[in-house]
This record gives structure tokens, C-alpha cells and sequence, in this order.
């Protein structure tokens, strides 16, 4: 993936720096913490993922959950009150990943940064790392991309038909030292991008001033992803 | 029976006409060629010409593939153990049930092929082998398998090969210490061949037993499950094969040998249903996660599916076997094989839909699907799988295969084991 020009080099200086990664240790560890207090469910986000990364209609990587039973509906929780809050949803970049274990040819393997990857001009299509994702992220080509416009409007390489896909955490903007493209264009800036290996930094910090969990700890996959409770509940 | 050594194939009895035979591999062929036109209509267009989707990500192929190798275990664990244990009795199914493990793993290893996305890029599997993945040690188990069956076949064929002067038997001879060397090299197979059949089937099913993210899956009975299932569904289809032989005239045994394969049937589907009861008992009995999948199973939409694997696919069959008068008739154990074969294909579809109907996250929207939906969502949070036409013609046109080869064999190899000495 990434054959193409990026458009970064073109960025206004404060866009640039609007984007720019920030503070890390000598080795970091990508991750990334979502805030469920600031998420409005609005699918920016998401949106930008499939722009950015050019993904036909019917896939997405990048996905926002409704707590509860109903989409955009508010739940009844804690007594009688009724509050609503979202769940982004993406690959967790698992240190433990069980898709890296399970994958027969190691098409979807480690970065030295924690970031998972994936070959897909290795990958089989056995399918066989999305029955091990417990997260539901990954994406199979099921057939021809079916695009809304007839234009290529992703900065990354089309996938081919028969293999899996799944969030690269913009491992091309990485490279321009610029945050994945959910994080800047989230508008309550509900996403905060950093390096866990730096305890001072603020992914890390953030996790324990506000009590950051991952999903489903209970299968040890350690995600790179951790999530911010919602503090203030507003009762609708 | 009584003779000592039986020169060749019995004398063919009632074999049917030339044209029956024509007409059936007519058949068969004509099956295997819609199902590679299918498949290369599958390869040029994806697999979005099948059921399967993001949600359910694994079908018919699998499930065929799972059957497959359960079929063929089964055949060569009752095969091998026979031999290892001395069971005098068996001899006369013996090659049969080698023969019929060794084309079952051949199309279960077949049914590889059409559920990857990218099968020409199956030598992948060799040169970025991953060792921790158990999908890359049942496809190894498979490949060693195959070898070692084929080996068995042409092994216990060798003899009767040598004897009609065929260049098949790799130049042996037929003195009595030859055969003697035969029946030890035999011995010695068994050794190897019942390991190897039970590993083959207990990776199979550590490809879904280890999955953590499967609860339904995840639990240490499924390899002795799967290995119980591939006793019923392996001696079953035997017992079919060998009554359908025997009444073509290329099998010579006494119904004594029917009813004792029967009772044994019998004690295999009362495991196989000790087992099923004992992993669901523990997974509902928390009322966790896991227990949700099997509620679904026990009364949501597969749930007839369910049913019928308890009801037609393991107590039907069981009754009949427990019964002694009807453990006598052939046609009641026929029967009995043939619904305890097909129960044991909706348990493994059992196992595979409800594995994938219950996502761990269970939030609206739910899982993208992965296609364009037109106007509709393009997420779901449950989907209803069925497979589809293509995917029918492929997995009839690999059967086809299968029996063409099965066909082929038996009138190729003398399928008769000489009585004991
Ligand atoms: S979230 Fe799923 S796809 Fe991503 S690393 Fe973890 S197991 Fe792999
Ligand atoms: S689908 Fe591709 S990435 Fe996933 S396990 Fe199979 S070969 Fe690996």
C-alpha cells in the first residue's frame, strides 16, 4: 500500500501543525485514546476513514457503536435516567493480536511500533483473522470495489479483490510525523493520539488520570486503543 | 468363506451393466464440470457470488471441509484400531475403510481451494509458514495424511497386485515370507496411522477451539467432540460402503459383522451425545456470553437445525442400534448409518453457524457487511447465511469428484482382505 503522493508536503504551516504527531519516547508504541465524555456519535470520523483510505461502499474500518440497544437511540441506564454514549470502533491494535497469531502466511504481523499490519499482496483470503478478531474490525474483499464516484479519493493503494483489510492507524501519515486522519478531523477532539511507551505523555496520562480501559480485557489482547469513560452523565 | 487367500477380486456377481456404470460416470463428470465452471466463475468474480459475508465470514466450504476430514479420521481411527487391537472381525471392511479415509481427505483437502480468496496464492501457506497458527498445522496434518493413507491403500493392496502381475506392486513377491514382511509392515502402519488420524481431526478442530474470540467455540472438549463425531460420521459411511460393495458383489462378509459394527455405531453416537450434552450444559449453566449463543441455538432461528441433530441425527439412529432385533436387519443399520452420517453434518453446521451468530460486541450498527448494500445499511448486527447456488454446484461437483474416484478404485483395487492366517 502507499504508492501515492501524499498530500501533507502541500499543508497550510498550521495545518501541519494542527496534524503534527507530538512528544514520544526513544521507542515508541503507538496507541490512541478515545474519549467517551467528548464523542457526539456524529461518524466524522469514520467518514474520513473511508476517504482517506478509499474504501468502497459496504466496508467500513472505522465504525461508531451506540451503548445500548438501538442506533442513535438513548439508553435507559442507572436508575431512570436515560444518557447516550457512543463507541468508536476500530482495529485495537492488539500487542496480543490473536489475527497475527491465527494468520497462516503472517500477512498481518507486528510493526516494531505495536502497529498491526497488513500484506495483502501476501494474504490468502483464508478469513481465518477475522474469526479471531474479537473485535469485529477486519473487512473482507468480497468482490469488485463498488465506489460512489468513479475517482480514486484515498491516499493509499486500493486493496485487491479475495484478501482482508482493516485500520493502518494512517500508517502513511505516520510517516509524515502527522496523527491518523480521525484524530485531526474529530470535531470535539474526542481522539488523542500519542505514545504509550511515554509515561508522561499524554495517551498515557490521560489513561490514568481518567481511568482508561480497553475492550473486552478479559481476552488479553492488550489494545493499543483505550477508551475514556463518560465522567459527567447528563440525564436527558 | 473359506478360503485361505482369495486370488484377486471375488468373482463379480451382480455387477451392473456396462451402461449403468457408463451412465453414472456420465453423471459424475458431468457434475464435476459445472462445479469447476463454477468455481472458475467464483475465481473471476470473488467470493461475493456466495452467501458469505463480513458477519459470517465462514460457510459451506468450511463446513464441508470439517466434514470431510471427520469422515475420513473416523474411517482410518476404526481401520487402524481393528488392526492395532486384533480385531479378527474387521478384516473384511479393513481396505475398505482405508480406501474411503484416503479420498475423503483427498476432497477435504480439496475444499480448501474454493473458500480462499486468493487460491493461487495457496504456495504462500509454504513459504511464510506461521507456526503459530493452527490452520498451518492442519493443513500440514492433512498433506502427511494423505500421504499416509494413499501408502495404506496401495499397502494392503500390494499383494493382490503382485499376484495378477500388475507393475502397481513395485516389484514384490508373493512367497510367504513376503506376505509375511506385508502383514508386519501393516502392523506397523496402524501404529502410525491411528495417531496420525486422531491428530488430524483434533487440529481441525483446535481451529475453532482455540479462538477466544468464539466463545461458543472456545472449550477443551471440542478436539474429543470432533474426534467422537468422526467415529460416527467415518463408521457410518464404512458401513454404507460395505453394504452398498456387498450388494454389487465386491464384498464377501456375513450380516454377524453388520450388527457387531452397528452396536458399535451405537456406543459411538451415545459418546458423541454425552459430549454435545456435557459442553453445552457448561457453557449455559454460568447464564454468561457464551450461554446466550447456546440459547440461541436451543430455541432462536437454527434452532430446528439443532433439534434435528438431537432428535433424527443422534437419538433416531441410537434407538435403532440399541434395539437387537433391528441391529440384525442390514437395512435398519443402513439406515440408521445414514441418518447418524447426515446428524452429524447439521452438528458441524451447528457448530459453525452458531460460533459466528453471537459478535462479542454486540452495539448497533453492528459488523459492515462488506458489500454494497444499495440503499439499505451497509451493517448488521445478526445475518442470515445461505448458501448459494455456486456454492452448491462447487461443493457437488468435489462429491462428484469423490465419487468418481471411490468408483474408479473399487473396480481398480481388489477390495477383498485375504482371511486370516
Ligand atoms: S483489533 Fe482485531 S484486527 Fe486489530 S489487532 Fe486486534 S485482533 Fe487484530
Ligand atoms: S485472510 Fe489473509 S490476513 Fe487473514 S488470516 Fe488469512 S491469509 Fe492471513
Amino acid at each position: 500500500m502507499g504508492d501515492k503522493v501524499s498530500p501533507i508536503a502541500a499543508l497550510s504551516p498550521a495545518s501541519r501543525a494542527w496534524g503534527e504527531i507530538g512528544e514520544r519516547s526513544e521507542h515508541p508504541r503507538w496507541g490512541m485514546v478515545v474519549d467517551q465524555e467528548r464523542c457526539i456519535g456524529c461518524w466524522s470520523c469514520a467518514v474520513i476513514c473511508k476517504s482517506e483510505n478509499d474504501l468502497p461502499l459496504g466496508m467500513w474500518w472505522n465504525r461508531i457503536l451506540t451503548e445500548g440497544d438501538a442506533l442513535d437511540q438513548p439508553a435507559q441506564a442507572r436508575g431512570e435516567a436515560l444518557e447516550m454514549h457512543w463507541l468508536p470502533l476500530a482495529c485495537q491494535h492488539c500487542e496480543n493480536a490473536p489475527c497475527v497469531k491465527v494468520c497462516p502466511v503472517q500477512a498481518t504481523y507486528h510493526r516494531d511500533d505495536g502497529l498491526v499490519m497488513q500484506d495483502n499482496d501476501r494474504c490468502i483470503g483464508c478469513r481465518y483473522c477475522m474469526i479471531a478478531c474479537p473485535y469485529g474490525v477486519r473487512n473482507f474483499n468480497w468482490g469488485a470495489p463498488v465506489r460512489p464516484t468513479p475517482y480514486e479519493t484515498g491516499m493509499v493503494a486500493a486493496r485487491p479483490v479475495g484478501t482482508v483489510e482493516k485500520c493502518t492507524l494512517c500508517v502513511h501519515r505516520l510517516a509524515e510525523d502527522q496523527v491518523p486522519s480521525c484524530v485531526w478531523s474529530c470535531p470535539t477532539g474526542a481522539r488523542v493520539f500519542g505514545d504509550l511507551n511515554d509515561p508522561e505523555g499524554r495517551v498515557a496520562t490521560l489513561i490514568r488520570d481518567r481511568e482508561g480501559f480497553a475492550l473486552l480485557e478479559e481476552v488479553g489482547t492488550k489494545p493499543a486503543v483505550h477508551y475514556l469513560p463518560p465522567r459527567r452523565r447528563n440525564p436527558l | 468363506m473359506s478360503a485361505t487367500t482369495m486370488p484377486a477380486a471375488p468373482a463379480a456377481a451382480p455387477v451392473p451393466g456396462r451402461r449403468a456404470l457408463a451412465l453414472w460416470i456420465g453423471l459424475l463428470l458431468i457434475l464435476i464440470a459445472a462445479g469447476v465452471a463454477a468455481f472458475a466463475y467464483q475465481f473471476a468474480t470473488g467470493l461475493v457470488v456466495t452467501g458469505m459475508r463480513n458477519t459470517v465470514m465462514w460457510g459451506n466450504y468450511i463446513l464441508f471441509f470439517m466434514f470431510f476430514v471427520g469422515l475420513s479420521a473416523g474411517g482410518l481411527i476404526v481401520a487402524s484400531a481393528g488392526r492395532l487391537f486384533g480385531v479378527k472381525a474387521f478384516k473384511p471392511i479393513t481396505r475398505l475403510a482405508v480406501l474411503e479415509a484416503t479420498i475423503a481427505v483427498v476432497l477435504a483437502a480439496t475444499f480448501i481451494l474454493p473458500d480462499l480468496g486468493r487460491p493461487e496464492r495457496l504456495l504462500n501457506i509454504f513459504l511464510f509458514f506461521n507456526p503459530t497458527s493452527p490452520m498451518i498445522w492442519d493443513i500440514t496434518i492433512v498433506i502427511v495424511y494423505m500421504g499416509l493413507s494413499a501408502f495404506y491403500v496401495w499397502l494392503y493392496a500390494r499383494a493382490d497386485l503382485a499376484r495378477r502381475g500388475s507393475w502397481l506392486a513395485l516389484g514384490t513377491g508373493t512367497s510367504e515370507r513376503t506376505l509375511a514382511r506385508e502383514e508386519r509392515l501393516k502392523s506397523a502402519m496402524a501404529w502410525v496411522a491411528l495417531p496420525a488420524a486422531i491428530l488430524l481431526h483434533s487440529i481441525t478442530a483446535w481451529i475453532f477451539g482455540l479462538q477466544i474470540s468464539r466463545g461458543f467455540w472456545y472449550s477443551s472438549i471440542m478436539a474429543p467432540m470432533f474426534i467422537t463425531s468422526a467415529l460416527v460420521s467415518g463408521m457410518g459411511l464404512v458401513i454404507l460402503l460395505a453394504l452398498v460393495l456387498r450388494r454389487l458383489g465386491r464384498l464377501r462378509f456375513e450380516d454377524d459383522l453388520v450388527a457387531m459394527l452397528g452396536g458399535l455405531l451405537g456406543t459411538f453416537i451415545a459418546v458423541e451425545a454425552f459430549l454435545v450434552f456435557a459442553e453445552y450444559l457448561t457453557a449455559s449453566y454460568p447464564g454468561a456470553p457464551e450461554g446466550a449463543a447456546v440459547a440461541r441455538m436451543l430455541v432462536g432461528p437454527y434452532a430446528p437445525l439443532f433439534w434435528f441433530e438431537v432428535g433424527v441425527g443422534l437419538g433416531l439412529p441410537f434407538v435403532v442400534l440399541a434395539i437387537h432385533r433391528l441391529r440384525r436387519d442390514p437395512r435398519a443399520v443402513a439406515a440408521a448409518s445414514g441418518v447418524a452420517i447426515l446428524g452429524i453434518f447439521v452438528h458441524r453446521l451447528n457448530l459453525v453457524l452458531n460460533g459466528l451468530s453471537y459478535a462479542n460486541i454486540q452495539l448497533p450498527p453492528g459488523l459492515p457487511v462488506g458489500v454494497d448494500q444499495g440503499a439499505g445499511t451497509s451493517f448488521a448486527t445478526s445475518y442470515w447465511y445461505v448458501p448459494t447456488a455456486v456454492e452448491w454446484l462447487i461443493v457437488a461437483g468435489i462429491l462428484a469428484f469423490g465419487a468418481l474416484l471411490f468408483t474408479i478404485a473399487v473396480r481398480v483395487l481388489p477390495m477383498q482382505e485375504p482371511e486370516a492366517h
